[in-house]
C-alpha cells in the first residue's frame, strides 16, 4: 500500500470525523431547543 | 501488514464512520421537523437571498362570496399570504391552483403555513416534504407581528427573478 493511498484514507477518515463532531454539536443544540420549546408549550398550556 | 488487509481495515473504518454520519443526519432532520420555526426566524430567512427556502400555505385557497363575508383575511390564501408563498390547501395537490404545482419541490427546506400553526396538518404535510418545519402560530402570528403580506391570487415568480422574496 503506497504512502499516497494511506494519506488519502486518513484524509477521508479525518473529514468524516470532523463531520461527525459538527453534526453531534448540531444535534445537541437542536435537542436543547426542542426541550425549551416543549417546556414553553407545556407552561403555556398550564396557564 | 499485508496491503490488502490494510486496505480492508481503512475501508471498514470509512464505512462505519459514513454510516454514523448518515444516522446522525437522519436524527438531525427528525429533530428539525419537531421544532417549529418562529415568524421572526422565517422573516429573517426570507429576507436573505442566500437562503433557499419555500413557503407552503395549506389554508384554503379562496372562499365563496358568502364565506368571505364571515371569514377573516387570515383564514384563506387570497385574503392575505406571506409574499412568495405557494398555495397547497390541505397539502392536497388536487386543491392547489394549476400554476402553483410546478413551483413545489419536496426536496428543499420548506416551511408549512397554516392558519394557526396546526400540528395535525403539519404532520400530514411532513410526509410529503422531508425537510419541512411548521410555522409557529401560523398566518395569525405573521399577521400579528405586522410582517409584509400580499393579497389576491397566486402569481408564479417571473423567469430569471432573483432570490429573496421580501
Amino acid at each position: 500500500m503506497s504512502m499516497t493511498e494511506r494519506i488519502l484514507f486518513w484524509l477521508g477518515i479525518l473529514i468524516l470525523i470532523v463531520g461527525l463532531i459538527g453534526m453531534k454539536a448540531d444535534i445537541s443544540k437542536l435537542e436543547q431547543k426542542l426541550q425549551q420549546t416543549v417546556q414553553a408549550s407545556s407552561e403555556g398550556g398550564e396557564e | 501488514m499485508n496491503p490488502k488487509i490494510e486496505r480492508i481495515i481503512y475501508a471498514g473504518i470509512i464505512v462505519v464512520l459514513a454510516g454514523l454520519l448518515l444516522s446522525f443526519g437522519k436524527k438531525d432532520l427528525e429533530l428539525r421537523k419537531q421544532i417549529p420555526i418562529t415568524v421572526e426566524e422565517l422573516y429573517e430567512k426570507l429576507g436573505n437571498p442566500k437562503v433557499n427556502i419555500q413557503v407552503i400555505d395549506v389554508r384554503p385557497y379562496e372562499l365563496s362570496e358568502e364565506e368571505e363575508e364571515e371569514a377573516e383575511d387570515t383564514d384563506y390564501y387570497t385574503g392575505v399570504h406571506i409574499p412568495g408563498s405557494i398555495p397547497l390547501p390541505d397539502c392536497d395537490e388536487s386543491k392547489a391552483p394549476e400554476e402553483a404545482l410546478p413551483q413545489i419541490s419536496p426536496y428543499i427546506p420548506t416551511v408549512i403555513v397554516s392558519r394557526d400553526g396546526d400540528p395535525e396538518i403539519f404532520k400530514k404535510c411532513a410526509k410529503k416534504f422531508p425537510f419541512a418545519q411548521n410555522l409557529k402560530g401560523g398566518m395569525l402570528a405573521w399577521d400579528e407581528e405586522g410582517y409584509p403580506e400580499d393579497e389576491g391570487e397566486y402569481e408564479p415568480p417571473a423567469a430569471g427573478g432573483g432570490g429573496g422574496c421580501l
